[in-house]
Formats: C-alpha cells, sequence, structure tokens
C-alpha cells in the first residue's frame, strides 16, 4: 500500500475476487446435493464387490464348509483375530485327523489384511461385503464363523 | 572419497554395497567426521535422511543415512557405543537440523543419550517410563509399564549434557518456558492440529513467541511391532502409519522387501501401483485443500474437496476393497488385477476435475483474505528447509528439488514425463500452490499412463515363509507429504531385525517452532495447514 | 394496507374497560413483553433452521432432514436438549460475572429487538432517537462477551474476548457513520418517520450511489458486529476452539448462541428500515395496478421479506469466505471503510444540501 494507486487497485481487485467466491459459492447452491440418504436407500445401496466388510465362512446349501483345521489363518494373522479350535478324532480307517469345532472371528481386532484369506489352502474362507456391524458389546463382535452343525465337505 | 574419509578418520571402517559406502566410525571421532562432510566442498552432505536407533546386542548405536543435495550422493554412518548402562553419543543436532527431534526420538526408545544436545526429552514416551522398548532386552510386562491414568506434568525445563573445554560431560538444566510466560496449549484434541498434536505455544498478545511440540499422544511402536511379525505381516502398519498416503507407504515396504529378495515384479504391477500412488497423490492433496480451507475459516470450501475426494475413495473401493485403508500391494505385486471398470472411472475423473480445480481457485486461492493469509507469511528458506529434511510439497515450495519420483525414479515413473513444481519463496502461498499444481501434474501422469497398462501379471507368486538376506536395505519413495523411507535390517530371519520408517511429518512439525514465531495464532494454525502433516505418521 | 395499530389499540380499549389505569399500563407491559420473548425465541429457532440449511446447500449438502418434515422440528428439539442440558460448575471462575455474562447479551439483543418496526403499527418502542437508543443498546452486548472472556478462567476465551472488543470497537464506528449518512438523508432519527419517509421510494433508490455505498459498508460492518464469519475472530473455531464461549454449558451456551443468530437479524432489519423501505410494500411510479397489488401484500411479510434477503446475503458472506485475521480485521476497518464512510457522509451531505437526491 505505498501508493494511492495501488491502494484503490488493491481495494477493487480485492473486492472483485470477493464477489467471484459469492459467485461460485451460489452456483453450487442450485447444484445437485451429493448427501447419501441412508437408511432410506438401503434396498439400493450396493457395495462393491471386493469391500471387506467381514470375514465369513463360505458354506454350501448341505451346509458344508472346506475347513480342516490347519491353523494357517490364525498364524499369518498380525492381529490375533481367529482362532480355530479343533477336536482331535480317529477315523474309521485309524488314521487321526483334526476337525473343526469353532472358527472364531474377533471382528474388532481385525486388520483387513486379507492374510488369512490369502493363505488358505482351501478357499474356506472369504471377506463380504456387509457394512452394518455396529453392536452394543465388544463381545458381540466376537463371532463364530463355522455354522451350526455344519461338517467338512467331503471330496468325492 | 574413501580416502578423504580414512584422511580424516583413520579407523574407520568402510564397505562399500551398490555404490553406497557404509561408513562405521568410532564415536569419538564421529562429530568431526560429521563436521566434514557436511561442510567440504567435496562432500557437502547437507541432508540428513533418516537415523536410525539400533540395538545390535553387545552395542547401542545410530545410522544415519546422509545425501547431498548439490551432488545427490549418499552415505551411510554408521557409530556405537559399547556402554549400554549409560550410554552417550554426540549430537550433530548443530550439523542438521532435523537431527534434533530424531535424536530425542533415539533417546526415548533405547536410552542413547546426546552430548551437546539442547533437549534432552522423550519425544514420544512419557517421561516416567520405565526402560528402553526398542532395546532387544526391553521387558515389555505390563506391570512394569502400567496404562497410567494420571496425567502427566508438563516440564518448563529439560535436561541437557554439555562438553566442558576440558571434556568433561557437565548436566545443565535448559528452560523452555520462563514462569511468567503466557503459555497455551494448542491440542492434543483442538480442531486445527489434524489429530492429537499438541502444541504449547508462548503468546505475547497475539503474537507467537515460541512453540513446543509434544508427540506421542498416538504413538503406536509400529517399529516395535514390526521385530516379531513376518514380512508379509508388516504390510499391515504401513497403511496406518500416514493414512492418506497409505498405498504409497506400502509401496515402499514392499519394494525395500522386494529388493532385498531381488524379485523382480511384473510391468503390469508397476503400472497399476504407480497409477494408485498418483490417485492416492491427488486424494491427498484434495484432502490438503479442504482441511487448509477449513483451517483458515471457509467452511464451504472444505465440502467442495471432499466431494470430489469421494470419488477417487470409490475408485479404491471397487478396486482394492478399502477407502482409506487400501491394502492392495503385496509382496511381489499387487493383491488383485484391476477392476474393469477403473479404467472408465479414471478418465471420467481426469475430465471431471480441472473444472473443479477452477472453481477451488475461484473460491479460495483468488481470494483476497486467504491470500493476504497465507502471502509472506512463515518463509522456509532453501537451507532450512534441507537442514531440517523438509521434503515433498512443503520443501519444493522452497525450492529444493527433493522429489524422489525424479530422483531414483521407481515404478514406471521413468516412463512418464512430468514436472517437478518448484517455488522459490517457500512462503505459506508457495506451498499451497505446489500442492494444487501438483494434483494437475498427477492428472497428466495419470493421463500418460492409464492407456499403456501393459497385459500380465499382476504379482509374481512368492513362498509362504519370505526370508530376506542378511543385510542393511534403505528404499524411499515420494509420498503425498515427502520423503518416506523403509530401513531394514535383516539377521536372516523371517522377521525384521529393526524397521525404521523416515517419516516425511516428523520434520515438518520440527520447523514449526521456526515458522510460526513472530507470527500471530491465526498464523500458527495457516503454517501448520500448509504444512499438511499427518500425526499417526510423526508418532508411529 | 392493514394497519397494525387497529389491533393493539383495539386491545388497549378493550382493557381500560375492565380495569382501573395503572393495571392497564402494567397488564400492557406483560402482555407486550411476553409477545416479544415468543417472537425472539421464535424468531431465533426460526434463524438457525434457516442458517443451516442455507449453510448445507452452498455446502452441496441436504442439512437437517430427520427430524420432522425437511427437518423443520430439528431446531426444536435441539432448543429443548439446550434447555434440559446441566449448567456445568466449573471450578476457579468468577462465578458471579461468568452467570452474568450471557444475560448481558441476551438483553442488549432483547432490547435492539423491541426497537425494530415489523410492520406499519407493530412497533414497541417509537421515540425521537429511536436508531440512536438501537445502537446504543445493541453495543452493551459486547460488554457480556468481555465478561465471559474474562471470567471463565481460560486462555482461549480470554484472546476470544480480547479480539471481541477490539473488533467492537472498531466496527461500531463504521455502523454508526453509515447510520448517520442516512439520518442526514432522512432529517430523523425516528425509525417511523424513517420508515415513513421511503413510500415514494426506497432510500436505496433515492439516496443513489452515498446511499448504496453506506448500506455496503453497514452490511460488512454489522457482519462484523455479529462476530459471524468472515469476522467471527472472537469464536474462531480452528484456532480459539469456541473463543469466550468455551467453557459455558446448557442454557447459558444458549443464550450465546441465540443472540448471535438473533442479532443477525437485527443487522438485517435495520439495513430493511434504513435502505429497502422498511415494511413498505414496493411501488413503481406510474404502475399504478402494480402498485395497488403490493399494497394488498401484508407490510409484515414485506418486513420479514426484505430481512430474510438481508439475513441470505450475511450468510451467503458467512459461507464463502476464509476467515481474516486480526490484522486483516483492523486494516479493513481503518484503513478502508472508515476513510470511506467518511468521504460518503460528506458525499451524502453534499447530495443533501443541494437537493441532488430523487
Amino acid at each position: 500500500m505505498r501508493t494511492t494507486q495501488e491502494y484503490f487497485s488493491a481495494f477493487f481487485s480485492g473486492l472483485g475476487s470477493l464477489l467471484k467466491g459469492m459467485r461460485i459459492t451460489l452456483g453450487e447452491f442450485f447444484t445437485q446435493k451429493t448427501t447419501e440418504k441412508y437408511p432410506e436407500n438401503r434396498a439400493t445401496l450396493k457395495m462393491y464387490d471386493r469391500f471387506r466388510g467381514e470375514l465369513s465362512m463360505i458354506h454350501n446349501e448341505r451346509n458344508e464348509h472346506h475347513c480342516v483345521a490347519c491353523g494357517i489363518c490364525e498364524l499369518n494373522c498380525p492381529n490375533d483375530t481367529i482362532r480355530v479350535e479343533s477336536d482331535l478324532i480317529v477315523t474309521e480307517d485309524g488314521k487321526k485327523k483334526k476337525v473343526l469345532k469353532r472358527y472364531l472371528y474377533d471382528h474388532g481386532s481385525c486388520l483387513y489384511c486379507q492374510l488369512c484369506v490369502r493363505n488358505c489352502p482351501h478357499q474356506a474362507i472369504e471377506f463380504i461385503p456387509t457394512f452394518e456391524h455396529a453392536v452394543f458389546t465388544r463381545e458381540k463382535l466376537c463371532m463364530q464363523l463355522n455354522h451350526e452343525g455344519s461338517k467338512l465337505e467331503e471330496k468325492n | 572419497m574413501k580416502e578423504k574419509i580414512f584422511n580424516i578418520v583413520p579407523d574407520a571402517t568402510i564397505e562399500e554395497k551398490g555404490g553406497i559406502l557404509f561408513v562405521t566410525v568410532p564415536q569419538v571421532s564421529f562429530h568431526d567426521l560429521a563436521l566434514r562432510l557436511r561442510k567440504d566442498t567435496d562432500f557437502q552432505f547437507d541432508f540428513l535422511v533418516c537415523m536410525t536407533g539400533m540395538d545390535w546386542g553387545e552395542t547401542l548405536g545410530v545410522i544415519y543415512h546422509l545425501r547431498s543435495t548439490v551432488s545427490g550422493k549418499e552415505i551411510v554412518l554408521r557409530t556405537e557405543t559399547a556402554n549400554r548402562a549409560n550410554p552417550e553419543l554426540v549430537s550433530v543436532s548443530d550439523i542438521w537440523a532435523t537431527a534434533n527431534l530424531n535424536e530425542r526420538e533415539v533417546f526415548g526408545f533405547f536410552g542413547i543419550r546426546f552430548i551437546n544436545h539442547p533437549d534432552m526429552r522423550r519425544l514420544f514416551l512419557r517421561n516416567d517410563w520405565v526402560g528402553y522398548p526398542l532395546r532387544k532386552d526391553y521387558d515389555a510386562d505390563e506391570q512394569i509399564n502400567p496404562v497410567r491414568l494420571d496425567s502427566e506434568s508438563s516440564p518448563d525445563a529439560t535436561q541437557t549434557l554439555e562438553l566442558t573445554a576440558s571434556g568433561e560431560v557437565e548436566e545443565k538444566e535448559n528452560v523452555i518456558f520462563e514462569d511468567d510466560e503466557y503459555v497455551v496449549n494448542i491440542g492434543p484434541q483442538h480442531p486445527a492440529t489434524h489429530g492429537v498434536l499438541r502444541f504449547r505455544v508462548a503468546l505475547e498478545g497475539e503474537i507467537v513467541k515460541k512453540v513446543d511440540v509434544n508427540c506421542g499422544y498416538i504413538h503406536r511402536g509400529i517399529e516395535k511391532m514390526c521385530e516379531s511379525l513376518t514380512y508379509p505381516q508388516t504390510l499391515a502398519l504401513t497403511d496406518r502409519l500416514d493414512y492418506l498416503s497409505a498405498h504409497i507407504n506400502r509401496h515402499a515396504l514392499c519394494m525395500c522387501i522386494e529388493e532385498a529378495m531381488g524379485l523382480e515384479i511384473p510391468e503390469r504391477a508397476k503400472y497399476i501401483r504407480t497409477i494408485m500412488d498418483e490417485l492416492t497423490r491427488i486424494a491427498s492433496h484434495l484432502l490438503f485443500w479442504s482441511t487448509f480451507c477449513m483451517d483458515l475459516g471457509a467452511l464451504t470450501a472444505f465440502f467442495y474437496g471432499f466431494r470430489d475426494r469421494e470419488k477417487i475413495l470409490d475408485m479404491f473401493e471397487e478396486t482394492c476393497g478399502g477407502r482409506l485403508i487400501q491394502n492392495y500391494n503385496c509382496i511381489g505385486g499387487v493383491m488383485a488385477d484391476i477392476h474393469p471398470n477403473l479404467i472408465r472411472r479414471i478418465k471420467d475423473f481426469i475430465r471431471y476435475l480441472p473444472p473443479m480445480l477452477k472453481e477451488y481457485h475461484g473460491v479460495f486461492t483468488g481470494n483476497i483474505i486467504a491470500r493476504q493469509r497465507m502471502q509472506n507469511i512463515g518463509i522456509l528458506s532453501l537451507e532450512d528447509a534441507i537442514s531440517y529434511g523438509v521434503t515433498g510439497p512443503s520443501g519444493r515450495a522452497s525450492g529444493w528439488k527433493c522429489d524422489v519420483r525424479k530422483l531414483h525414479p521407481y515404478g514406471v515413473y521413468d516412463h512418464v514425463d512430468f514436472k517437478e513444481i518448484t517455488y522459490n519463496h517457500g512462503d505459506t502461498f508457495n506451498r499451497y500452490m505446489v500442492r494444487m499444481e501438483e494434483i494437475t501434474e498427477s492428472l497428466h501422469i495419470l493421463e500418460q499412463l492409464i492407456d499403456q497398462i501393459p497385459e500380465g501379471d499382476y504379482a509374481v507368486k512368492t513362498k509362504p515363509i519370505i526370508k530376506l538376506p542378511e543385510g542393511q536395505f534403505y528404499k524411499s519413495v515420494e509420498a503425498a507429504r515427502g520423503e518416506f523411507g523403509v530401513y531394514i535390517e535383516s539377521h536372516g530371519d523371517k522377521f525384521p531385525y529393526r524397521v525404521k520408517f523416515r517419516s516425511p511429518g516428523l520434520p515438518l512439525i520440527s520447523v514449526v517452532d521456526l515458522l510460526a514465531s513472530h507470527n500471530k495464532i491465526a498464523d500458527l494454525i495457516t503454517i501448520g495447514g500448509s504444512l499438511d502433516y499427518v500425526v499417526p505418521d510423526i508418532d508411529r | 394496507m392493514f394497519d397494525f395499530a387497529v389491533v393493539t389499540e383495539w386491545v388497549d380499549a378493550m382493557l381500560c374497560r375492565l380495569l382501573p389505569e395503572s393495571w392497564v399500563t402494567t397488564t400492557e407491559f406483560v402482555l407486550v413483553g411476553i409477545c416479544l420473548l415468543i417472537a425472539y425465541a421464535v424468531m431465533a429457532l426460526g434463524l438457525i433452521y434457516a442458517e443451516r440449511k442455507v449453510c448445507a446447500f452452498f455446502q452441496c449438502r441436504l442439512g437437517p432432514n430427520r427430524v420432522g418434515p425437511y427437518g423443520i422440528i430439528q431446531t426444536v428439539t435441539d432448543m429443548i436438549k439446550m434447555l434440559i442440558k446441566e449448567i456445568i460448575e466449573i471450578n476457579h471462575v468468577d462465578r458471579f460475572l461468568f452467570n452474568l455474562a450471557p444475560y448481558i447479551v441476551i438483553i442488549a439483543s432483547l432490547l435492539a429487538f423491541s426497537c425494530i418496526p415489523f410492520a406499519k403499527g407493530l412497533e414497541i418502542i417509537d421515540f425521537n432517537v429511536g436508531i440512536f437508543f438501537l445502537i446504543a443498546a445493541s453495543s452493551i452486548g459486547i460488554v457480556g462477551i468481555l465478561l465471559a472472556g474474562w471470567a471463565s478462567n481460560n486462555k482461549f476465551s480470554l484472546i476470544g474476548a480480547m479480539r471481541s472488543g477490539a473488533q467492537m470497537i472498531s466496527y461500531e464506528l463504521s455502523i454508526g457513520l453509515s447510520i448517520l449518512t442516512m439520518v442526514v438523508l432522512t432529517g430523523s432519527m425516528q425509525l417511523s418517520t424513517i420508515v415513513e419517509s421511503q413510500a415514494d421510494g426506497w432510500f436505496i433508490f433515492k439516496g443513489h450511489l452515498p446511499a448504496f455505498v453506506a448500506f455496503v459498508i453497514y452490511l460488512i460492518a454489522g457482519t462484523a458486529e455479529t462476530n459471524r464469519g468472515p469476522f467471527d475472530l472472537p469464536e474462531a473455531e480452528s484456532e480459539l476452539t469456541a473463543g469466550y464461549h468455551t467453557e459455558y454449558s446448557g442454557m447459558h451456551f444458549g443464550f450465546f448462541y441465540v443472540a448471535e443468530f438473533v442479532n443477525m437479524f437485527i443487522v438485517a432489519a435495520v439495513a430493511t428500515t434504513l435502505f429497502w423501505g422498511g415494511w413498505m410494500p414496493l411501488h413503481i411510479p406510474g404502475w399504478e395496478a402494480f402498485n395497488r397489488i403490493m399494497d394488498y401484500i401484508p407490510s409484515i411479510f414485506w418486513f420479514l421479506g426484505k430481512s430474510a434477503v438481508m439475513v441470505f446475503i450475511i450468510m451467503w458472506f458467512k459461507w464463502t469466505f476464509p476467515r481474516l485475521r486480526i490484522d486483516q480485521l483492523l486494516t479493513l476497518e481503518w484503513k478502508y471503510l472508515l476513510p470511506i464512510n467518511l468521504c460518503n457522509l460528506f458525499l451524502m451531505v453534499f447530495v443533501v444540501v443541494f437537493k441532488l437526491h430523487f
């Protein structure tokens, strides 16, 4: 603000810049709003296939899964999210075999790093795109992934 | 160069690996050598890239990665002390200003005290923390360090070790804030610190006299955690450092591991990684713009930036399965092939963003209030930028050509043509403009890459258990806010012996005091916003 | 055009028939007070809702849309929440001043609110220095803000209050001078006279250039007076978290909040009264039929409509501009607005003396 001319030019260019900003915001005032109308749009809201919502065990229609309780997922998990509980049974031909009892997954500590899914030798688990995970207590986030009464799919 | 170093320090051990000298120097002559390396015209190692505290079992020590901004040469210094009970090394904070906070970090984690360092407080841990967590013999028993629920008083004075003329080491007290100073806490819960960062600010009316940075409110010990995780597992943690350039951080760690393994990744994976890096950079800079406007009080602008960033996050979600934490890179390539929609979406976005950028400039950049609040505020000179190690857009605003994409091209950056945006003045406005123009430049890179993605595998198969050969590996990338480096020391196990992340954020907060002093409170916020630090990246 | 005096006189006459004279006055005072408070509260609720909606639309959002259709009940529920919230007792505050501050702010705002001529005949206080009283009353609010900042025993609050002090003292000058410019044109400080003398044309047209300049300055200074963005330095949330009202909770905070919004309306209402003809309908000379139709719209709608436009402009400022820094704020006032204002006042005197106005 050394000269009178600068004083006035600064004033008017400043005023111009303010009016320009106001013009833009007024333009946005009338544009389409981007608010997502959740939960009204629940029916149409679809997550992308690859979205990692939570871990789930794949079961077929006969309530059978692929998990052989090898525990590789448990070993790979960086945050001790997975616990595989298994029973040791003796099959008819006298072999000892591990059978999955409970597949426990603590959703609260999952990092979604996919190491379990990628390292599973039998593709027994996958991430599914659910996203409404809110619960009232932390215990409810600990889930059992194998369904009640499910068993290993027999290979023919 | 070897001979010259031998001339200065005859009993140094020098190895050469890949054209880089690894110099082990005895503690007594270390400071002399460091000073000569910095000052002598033959060396001019003016940039301390990374400083890593180490515990080698018998000895404790520090590894310094130095780089010359003049010749581009690099050198690695290493010094150690066998005194584990009371380890002392000489500070280099008088040579490279960035060593100041880094030495405090090493002090907190390894207990090495630095002689002549002005301020020997722990950087991340509480003062009543028992033991030094990154030492190998650290006892992590929860009884020793329980979760303390009492609040910690912030001392106004600190201890410093000084070397007297007679060669004795003397403890002295260094006063940070006088008793009659008006000290205000900005943070750790404050709308403008972008996370849990805490400034203690001495004020004189509206004028800031001094800023004291307190970190560690979101320190998670990621480096310590990495030491007990396998290499693929460590990847999951990088996304949580600077969550705004999650993909880029992970890229750095993957590259470092791949280089150590000698793994060559497919060309397609390189293209995908580069494209994703640039999308991340745009998203991060858009977020910078939004939050910076919000810091300056233009809340509407904030929403415009977020609206447009959302489009990138959607792309990430479709291809990677995550919005903020993409979890996409893996050792040997990427997790999955790109989604069929991605290319179309990126093309749409390249058309969509430029008019929006114009709108941004209209609503904020050109605005007289914003201009006056940015111009000539918080000027960071080139010398200071290098000495403090302020890389990334903030360094480039001071005229420092520090873009890792240009210096050591990785990914497919050597195939694309792009400008390195630099300004010379180093004020807030320059820092702001560098980022805004980098968005355009990133769009330009995407434009060149999007139709060129070669066919082929997106990843190479790796063994289920990855072991790195013995050695030290350092790799850096250009993250959205500066040079992100990964240093791995491997002893041949499936776990790393030591992992150090060179965070771009730590140098950024170390200059806050320099820039904000003698400015107003509002300028402190503006400067903080323009440096664009991300707190989890500082605290790690 | 409907004259509101009919209603008030009818009430007066009825009361006179029922009660002795001294009681009539008392009852009327109470009635007026109740009406005023209700109007004040309703106005505040409406403004808060409007602000949220307008702000949302500027920001590509929808704003409140959960409680009631289009979220219109939202502010009511918020008010109920605010009323039943605990007022937290804070240690080490000057309790008397701390509790007094919000009342000073709200009373100043109420006093100013009561001077506004809402419609033909609908005016509570109308005396010969009306506009002068309005400025004086509204300036008391600053005392409350200073007290709040001081008594809170909080460093952020104190800085906020000091900023507020500097800001108010500066911008009071501009407000005063731009109002003075219009008083020169009218020759009266009585609000009813000011409105009535605009029957043949609003001052913004009659006073042309000097009136327009005065209007712009008034709007800027008025925004600054009400501590609204881009002049919201006293409560700059990104610097001082919430400034002078950081420590307040419950309805005490509510008083500050409500007063801020009604003060915005007062600024808009005074702008309407001084520059845009108050409750006068739009008349275009020569268009008789048009003028007749305009007359059918009740005067209260004219007044509220014009004020709403002013309020929208003030909101538009807030949701477009970044916040000023304290030195920019003072530069704007002392180096730009004040000199321009003085020249403008001189120009207006010149215009009035040589009868250059319409």
